[in-house]
């Protein structure tokens, strides 16, 4: 006779569909999960304690070292906060610059947070497809900043290096090709019956939920919340940046949101190439101290800096809010409750874009 | 021989979560609303709360702060949805049953601000018992 059983399935810390250690305990009714718990502490690397003390120089290094994926924009806000202490103005062409930098990796974010989603729910073609496109992606960002990740390519007052004119046609050709593949991806990805039917109305996060949870991001995007710290950064402004949302609140519409996104990416970028202003790079300016706190979006949403610095320039006190330690915190406590297997856990834990390696800063 | 990666005691881990500058402001701050020694209450939070949900109850208190319906003024003194809904310490249930008590108290004639107090008694009791 069949019969229902109550049990703890703890996944992790290593998991096949994990990038990063995490245990999630995941307490089932039979096939149905109750409730959730997740434990973390594998890989705590204690960088805002190194951070404290150190002149903003070293800081700005490691404050991209915080996270592989989305180190470009901890570069960026952790530069921007001590503009934003210190009043150090940005030239004009150096800001675009910084978009395009910062559009270029949340493209190659959002293309690896979704060929995580395409191998968990087993579609590895389309993953792969993805990864692929995802290396072009890498190869620009490296021809705009020299590096791959870890590309300290802002500093106070501008960027590290200009983008010449011949790197800017390279750039909008690529930029046609990613889009073109990239469509066609969306697409098998949108009309895939597969796909649905491990993706649609599995892990929903009700609007209301992932306010209580403060999610931030494509996982907020996703449940009709048009929240975007790009709306009150002044250069996304003067772009006409507009945020893109979708009401579905499922792993499909968070996907599908990260695909949209990529897309808007593409636009942004051929907006400041076309309107890229001539001029310098590099306006100078010196960090004083003085305390803030500063946001940006990340590709998986608000990342805040609350930073303290003395007149040197050195960090007295840094803390840093990364949006994944929301988003897990609404995916566990809320998306992955009443999943109705176990293999929707993972699928629906990978579609919040979880970032072990920004949780544990 | 080493031990497992896992299945380890997670309380000093919580406990450097909450004393990091943030947290300990935010658990100061929740103390000395609902009267309680920090440390009654950094251990309530360390056996009843997972290391996520400690990590984001700056960013829960946040929302609490700009997103919480107006249910009236005791259900703002009290906390009601606060302590339920975005820092989640108390089950709805006992928070319902704590609001109405209180409700009721203020219907009687008893003053807000007392009967708030006495509603702050019950939610300590609550997180004792």
């Amino acid at each position: 006779m069949k019969r229902t059983v109550d049990v703890n399935i703890p996944l992790g810390p290593i998991h096949p569909c994990f990038k990063e250690p995490a245990r999630l305990k995941c307490e089932a009714k039979g096939e149905r999960i109750v409730g959730a718990e997740v434990e973390l502490g594998y890989m705590k690397k204690g960088i805002e304690r190194i951070m404290k003390g150190r002149p903003w120089q070293e800081v700005m290094f490691l404050a991209e070292r915080v996270c592989g994926i989305c180190s470009v924009i901890h570069n960026m806000v952790f530069i921007e906060a001590m503009e934003q202490i210190s009043s150090i103005p940005v030239p004009p062409r150096a800001a675009y610059l910084r978009v395009i930098a910062n559009e270029l990796d949340r493209m190659q974010s959002h293309l690896l947070a979704n060929f995580s989603y395409c191998y968990t729910i087993e579609h590895e073609t389309l993953g792969m497809y993805l990864l692929d496109l995802r290396e072009q992606v890498m190869d620009e960002l490296e021809r705009l900043t020299g590096a791959r990740v870890t590309c300290a390519y802002m500093i106070p007052g501008g960027v590290r290096c200009d983008m010449p004119r011949h790197n800017a046609e390279i750039l909008s050709g690529s930029l046609d090709r990613i889009e073109r593949d990239l469509r066609r991806y969306s697409g098998m990805f949108a009309d895939g019956p597969m796909i649905a039917l491990r993706s649609r109305g599995v892990g929903i996060l009700t609007k209301e939920a992932a306010q209580r949870a403060h999610a931030v991001g494509p996982t907020a995007r996703a449940s009709g919340i048009t929240t975007d710290g790009r709306l009150i950064h002044p250069t996304y402004r003067q772009l006409g940046f507009v945020p893109l949302s979708r009401t579905d609140c499922d792993n499909y519409a968070r996907v599908m949101v990260r695909f949209d996104e990529i897309i808007q990416s593409i636009s942004l970028i051929r907006k400041c190439l076309q309107d890229l202003p001539k001029g310098v790079i590099r306006g100078g300016g010196v960090c004083k101290g003085g305390e803030t706190r500063y946001s940006g979006e990340a590709p998986r949403g608000e990342l805040t800096y609350f930073i303290k610095s003395d007149e040197y320039g050195r960090i007295v006190d840094i803390q840093i809010q990364t949006p994944s330690i929301m988003n897990i915190e609404a995916c566990c406590h809320e998306m992955i409750i009443g999943a109705d297997s176990i293999a929707d856990v993972t699928a629906t834990f990978v579609s919040a874009d979880p970032c072990i390696a920004c949780t544990e800063r | 021989m080493s031990g497992y990666l896992y299945e380890k005691d997670l309380v000093p881990q919580k406990y450097r979560i909450l004393v990091s500058v943030r947290h300990d402001k935010l658990v100061r701050e929740i103390a000395s609303e609902l009267e309680m020694p920090v440390q009654e209450l950094r251990r309530y939070l360390i056996e009843h709360l997972d290391m996520i949900l400690l990590e984001n109850l700056p960013a829960r208190a946040e929302a609490a702060g700009t997103k919480l319906s107006d249910n009236g003024e005791v259900a703002t003194a009290l906390g009601k949805e606060k302590y339920t809904l975005f820092i989640p310490i108390l089950p709805v249930a006992a928070m319902d049953s704590i609001f109405r008590d209180v409700n009721e108290r203020v219907r009687t004639g008893i003053p807000v601000a007392e009967a708030v107090a006495y509603g702050r008694a019950q939610i300590r009791e609550a997180l004792r018992r």
